[in-house]
């Protein structure tokens, strides 16, 4: 196995270790906060790994920047949409204590 | 080893088929829905069909489960005003008092068995060597596109294409008979929060380039008009949500001529081949790449306003007057 | 060779956690968590299709991933934006 596919085979490794670590999360955590940060920030790792491994793998540089605009704009919507969410939920759970606490 | 992944994803994605329509709540499908567009589109690229993969994508899992929430969002609330129960708002599927209850599954069983019925037909009547698939690539030089998708939809088969611009038109239409036109009552207002703003503003050029990447690239590689219309409609429906609806606010006379631009053209060059001394459609083989390139830009153009519309007027349409100004 | 044994598995592995977040999907007791779904399907479907474009050798699948990515975000925007207009009820 040459040095390339041993490089491949390990950033893809701790690619889905993270991911597992992510989901792990989602389904674990007690709050919706806390599920939403170790989701964006594990998944968006571990798919950061596995973009590094598969555009070593496609040994072409035009995939490799292709791949790395993919990452990023992940980056940036994972991001947002976590804002969002978050956002979202706490609107939802003061409109909730207003109702309950007029 | 492969076929590994294929009966994991056969599985997820007709547990999640039969989910959507079991769920018990109904916010529980969208997100089913969601995941099962992904689930197909991975289907597809198993099936090797990228083109159909990324319509999918685009499609199911964007398009329509933005449309979704809409529907949702007007059902509960006609729900609401009808029981007047304000906290209950996640009904299952069923019903209300309806006269034949067994009628929708009877529908739905029979619809079932007659697509079974046709799809085993279909395959145990394939034909060896792939049917058209042959004579589809050695008219390909002809066709003047070197993506033997993109030539059936454009050349071999321009007619259905050109029918179902058409249809995507009609649905534009069905919207606004039941009462979509008097809308785009709140033209300025815009998302409040910054965050949101500078994204949207950020994804909109990067929306309308690749929509404009998988235009041309559907010449020779997956891609095409369809796909480029989904992602610049994706666009105009970010800009809309964000409160810039900026194909709201352009005259009407533009809007309806955006519209019927691909419609339009397609069927005037259809005629224009025609009295060169074709037939209807027929390309002359020497200009047929950019009389398909400019047929496919117009008509992702015109299929992209149509899909911002049918979502700007669909998001309108079951507004109460108090809501029309909400605040954060 | 064992390069792609070693893709199906690793394709096989993130199919399964999206089977998993399944249960978030079903449990999740406000929307919010069902929404967070959608960013696990998201970013799941596109490290697939990143491993599966170097298993098939077609590299058009990542424009896929990159309508996936676009598309995830519009869903989210769109729910929060509609949502929003609902006073205050809870979800």
């Amino acid at each position: 196995m040459t040095i390339t596919e041993l490089m491949t085979v390990i950033l893809l490794v701790v690619g889905c270790f993270f991911f597992l670590a992510g989901t792990l999360g989602v389904l674990r955590f007690p709050d919706l906060f806390s599920r939403l940060h170790a989701l964006t920030k594990a998944d968006n790792l571990g798919l950061g790994f596995i973009a590094a491994g598969m555009a070593l793998h496609i040994a072409s540089p035009w995939a490799a920047l292709k791949i790395f605009f993919i990452w990023f704009f992940t980056l940036l919507a994972s991001s947002t949409s976590c804002y969002l969410i978050a956002r979202f939920q706490r609107g939802q759970d003061q409109a909730g204590k207003r109702k309950e606490g007029a | 080893m492969s076929v590994l992944i294929d009966i994991i994803l056969a599985i997820l994605a007709v547990y999640l088929a039969i989910q959507c329509l079991l769920a018990p709540r109904l916010p529980q499908t969208m997100f089913l829905f969601f995941a099962f567009g992904l689930a197909l589109a991975l289907a597809w690229v198993r099936l090797g069909a990228v083109d159909v993969a990324i319509a999918e994508a685009a499609i199911a899992a964007g398009f329509l489960g933005v449309l979704m929430i809409d529907a949702l969002r007007d059902f509960s609330h006609a729900l609401n005003k009808r029981q007047g129960n304000p906290t209950d708002n996640q009904k299952t599927l069923s019903g209300n008092g309806t006269k034949l209850p067994w009628l929708p599954g009877v529908a739905l069983g029979l619809g079932l068995g007659l697509f079974l019925l046709i799809a085993l037909e279909a395959i145990w009547k394939m034909p060896d060597g792939g049917g058209l698939t042959v004579l589809a690539g050695e008219m390909l030089p002809v066709s003047g596109v070197g993506n033997p998708v993109t030539a059936v939809l454009l050349n071999y088969r321009g007619y259905d294409t050109w029918l179902e611009i058409g249809v995507i038109l009609m649905a534009l239409l069905a919207i606004v008979a039941t009462g979509g036109t008097e809308v785009y009552r709140r033209p300025g207002m815009a998302a409040r929060d910054p965050l949101l703003r500078q994204v949207i503003l950020f994804f909109t050029p990067i929306l309308f380039l690749f929509g404009a990447f998988l235009l041309y690239a559907g010449k020779a590689a997956p891609g095409g008009a369809f796909q480029a219309a989904v992602l610049w409609g994706a666009m105009g429906i970010l800009l809309h949500l964000g409160g810039w609806p900026v194909f709201a606010v352009i005259p009407r006379w533009l809007r309806q001529l955006i519209l019927a631009l691909g419609l339009g053209a397609f069927l005037l060059m259809g005629f224009l081949f025609m009295a060169g001394g074709g037939a209807l459609f027929e390309y002359p083989p020497a200009h047929a790449g950019v009389l398909i390139l400019i047929v496919e830009t117009l008509a992702a153009i015109s299929i992209a306003a149509a899909l911002t519309a049918i979502y700007t007027l669909f998001n309108q349409m079951n507004e109460e007057p108090d809501q029309a100004d909400s605040t954060n | 060779m064992y390069m792609n044994h070693f893709f199906i598995l690793v394709i096989v592995f993130l199919l399964l956690n999206i089977a998993l977040g399944l249960f978030r999907v079903w449990r999740g007791p406000t929307v919010a968590d069902r929404l967070l779904t959608t960013q696990l399907f998201g970013t799941t479907g596109m490290a697939i299709l990143l491993v599966l474009a170097g298993y098939l050798k077609d590299l058009t699948l990542l424009n896929i991933a990159i309508t996936f990515n676009v598309l995830a975000i519009l869903l989210v925007i769109a729910l929060v934006q509609v949502r929003k207009n609902k006073k205050g009820e809870t979800p």
